[in-house]
């Protein structure tokens, strides 16, 4: 079984801790994405599974066996670097079989199984080739067949599609999810890109500055970010924050800022009327309403193709995202009036970034 | 400023030109100068290698033999006892460059070798574990700026004196270093270590550390990947360090001159050592070994020119 747990794992290199003490589970078979921005921990994380990097303290389990001190080739993982880490001078058929030559298969084995990754990622015509008679394309698929044909039960990936120009990126996401649906086998995936994470995984662990903040599926951590880290890396154009106080109003509470006043619904902890706090809106979820109770002054418009976004001044020389239909007709310096869905007001703690509702 | 807004584009580009070709001029005539300054006493060398005893030094010179002769060749190159046509009067040595020959390339391929060896294993160590600390890659180069005669003589203090005493004390056999091959190509693996290790490194540090992540991860131990992976990747690298450092070992003269004698004779220490009674320093002969000896030298740099340019743009690797 490739399970994996990580058990209050740590690094730390000189006086910087890149990774303090995280705790996660992996299910078998699981497609699991880390990401976070640049020096998270998330690569590091990442080395300290495949065996590349050795913990601090902690531990990690893969199946049922403590792997801490086992060599990186002794853990039965297949990886795809970030720069590929093809080997320039072999070809791509004698890349994909270092693996199985490492390990005596005999010859007419590796001639199949070589043959038969290669077919798997369609690259069959390439066996001849260098690595660098290759495209970007090509050259991702081979690493890809290099990893496969050794049989891993855990795969692990470092930002593997982040050299491939836009469009190729996109294809890719899609085969990698197809490979996993075939290969049953466990993935773990380093990203920066929330994009890529959102669309290929089955669990995100998102991670900032050595720590884990928040480990949900895509659409949990899309829908209810627990901080304002999460809620801010996650979604296309970023999330709208303003910040103000939660006043209360009689029975109800509202949220109040310079120039905004909204009601919020009545779903609210206990106590939490007088905090300094963040409010987070999605631009889908800032309604242009005429009759709506904020006024704002159109700055420039974004058309998407199939939405557009406006970009309006609210006053106070601050400036909020919406999302509205392609049909619009706003252009710069028109006026607006708009609304906040009151389900769809994510708040967090002015200070801490934690979630409050 | 007036002048120059008052030029049109071509007059502009045609000022721009001309002053390019003075420049060009300039350039080249500097640099012949600097040309003929290096290539006259190769020239000399050369011309006097073909000339006969009384021609080696007169005034006005002869810039070319007046009577060429292969005398001074057949002298160097003569296998046995001269014959009565090429002796000279009351020599004492033998002029055949054959042992000398012998010497040199023995001492110089192995020692060569033996410090490209250690040197490469030396410098992927310092390149991937940073063996020593930070600054112990420079702290090497620094080995080299002592100058040879300073060791020269402590060596020769070890090689004749201390070691054989201490051996003989202890283990009761005379052991010395001095005046054998062990000696001499053990000092000078020492002397061109720092240079391999320093050439060495700039060529291991571009290999980029995720191939050997990606070899180890597949199960290859160290050994198998720096025999597969690295090695592979710096070979052009290491024939480039080796014909650098065969060429230092090469023209090596003051260590083999303090460190041998008479059982080991390099070519440099050799070409030093003709004198004959009657005519006094033998300008023919040596300057035929000169020749003899540079002719290496010179394919070599031209061998190590090729994979220079191979060796430098080892950074092409895809990244």
């Amino acid at each position: 079984m490739a399970r994996i747990q990580i058990k209050d794992l740590v690094k730390t290199f000189g006086a910087y801790k890149a990774v303090s003490g995280i705790n996660m589970e992996i299910r078998d078979g699981e497609f699991m994405i880390m990401v976070g921005p640049s020096g998270c921990g998330k690569t590091t994380t990442l080395n300290m599974i495949s065996g590349l990097e050795t913990p601090t303290s902690g531990q990690i389990v893969i199946g049922d066996t403590v792997v801490n001190d086992l060599e990186p080739g002794e853990r039965g993982l297949g990886m795809v670097f970030q720069d590929l880490a093809l080997f320039p001078h072999m070809t791509v058929y004698e890349n994909i079989a270092f693996g199985l030559r490492v390990k005596k298969v005999p010859p007419a084995e590796i001639d199949r199984r070589v043959t038969a990754a290669a077919e798997a990622v369609h690259i069959g015509s390439l066996l001849p080739k260098l690595p660098r008679q290759c495209s970007g394309g090509e050259s991702q698929r081979v690493a890809l067949a290099r990893t496969i044909v050794t049989n891993p039960s855990v795969f692990l990936m470092d930002e593997p599609l982040s050299s491939l120009d836009a469009k190729l990126r996109v294809d890719m996401r899609t085969e990698l999810k197809r490979l996993h649906e075939r290969l049953k086998a466990t993935f773990v995936y380093v990203t920066h890109d929330q994009a890529e994470a959102m669309t290929m995984a089955d669990s995100i662990v998102v991670m900032s500055k050595g720590r884990i903040e928040q480990l949900g599926s895509p659409l949990a951590i899309y829908n209810t970010p627990a901080t304002q880290f999460v809620a801010g890396f996650f979604g296309t154009p970023t999330m709208n924050f303003l910040e103000g106080t939660i006043e209360a109003n009689g029975s109800g509470r509202r949220f109040r800022a310079p120039g905004i006043d909204q009601p919020l619904p009545d779903a609210l902890p206990a106590g939490i009327a007088g905090r300094k706090v963040t409010l987070g809106v999605r631009s889908e979820h800032v309604l242009v309403d005429a009759n709506g109770p904020h006024a704002g002054t159109v700055l420039i418009t974004e058309p998407l193709g199939d939405a557009t976004l406006v970009h309006f001044d609210y006053g106070q020389g601050k400036t909020l995202v919406a999302k509205v239909p392609p049909t619009t007709t706003l252009g710069p310096g028109g006026q607006l009036r708009f609304d906040f869905a009151p389900q769809a007001c994510h708040l967090f703690d002015a200070a801490g970034g934690e979630r409050l509702n | 400023m007036a002048v120059a807004s008052t030029l049109t584009p071509e007059q502009a580009k045609a000022r721009r030109s001309r002053r390019e070709g003075r420049r060009r001029i300039l350039r080249h005539v500097a640099l012949l100068a600097w040309t003929g300054f290096i290539v006259f006493p190769i020239y000399w060398m050369v011309m006097t290698s073909f000339k006969d005893s009384g021609e080696w030094v007169t005034w006005p010179p002869n810039w070319l033999p007046r009577e060429p002769t292969l005398l001074n060749y057949s002298q160097i190159f003569a296998f046995s006892q001269l014959d009565a046509s090429q002796a000279r009067q009351a020599t004492e040595q033998s002029f055949t460059i054959w042992k000398g020959l012998g010497d040199s390339v023995l001492v110089c391929t192995t020692a060569s070798l033996v410090s490209l060896l250690l040197g490469t294993f030396l410098a992927y160590s310092i390149s991937r574990f940073n063996v020593g600390g930070k600054y112990f890659r420079h702290t090497i180069l620094t080995i080299r700026m002592i100058p040879p005669i300073v060791i020269a003589i402590s060596i020769l203090m070890y090689y004749a004196i201390i070691i054989p005493y201490v051996t003989s004390a202890l283990i009761g056999i005379r052991i010395s270093l001095f005046d054998t091959y062990i000696g001499l190509i053990l000092i000078y693996t020492v002397t061109t270590l720092p240079f391999v290790i320093w050439m060495m490194l700039t060529f291991i540090d571009e290999v980029p550390y995720t191939l050997e992540h990606a070899a180890r991860m597949m199960g290859a131990s160290r050994m198998t990947v720096i025999w597969k992976i690295v090695l592979p990747l710096v070979a052009s690298g290491m024939v480039v360090t080796f014909l650098f450092v065969f060429i230092l070992n090469w023209a090596e003269f003051l260590l083999a001159l303090t460190l041998t004698h008479p059982d080991v004779t390099t070519l440099t220490v050799l070409l030093n050592k003709f004198q004959s009674a009657s005519e006094g320093r033998l300008y023919g002969p040596q300057a035929a070994i000169g020749t003899m000896i540079t002719i290496p030298v010179v394919i070599l740099g031209m061998l190590i020119q090729g994979h220079l340019v191979k060796g430098f743009s080892f950074g092409t690797i895809r990244k």
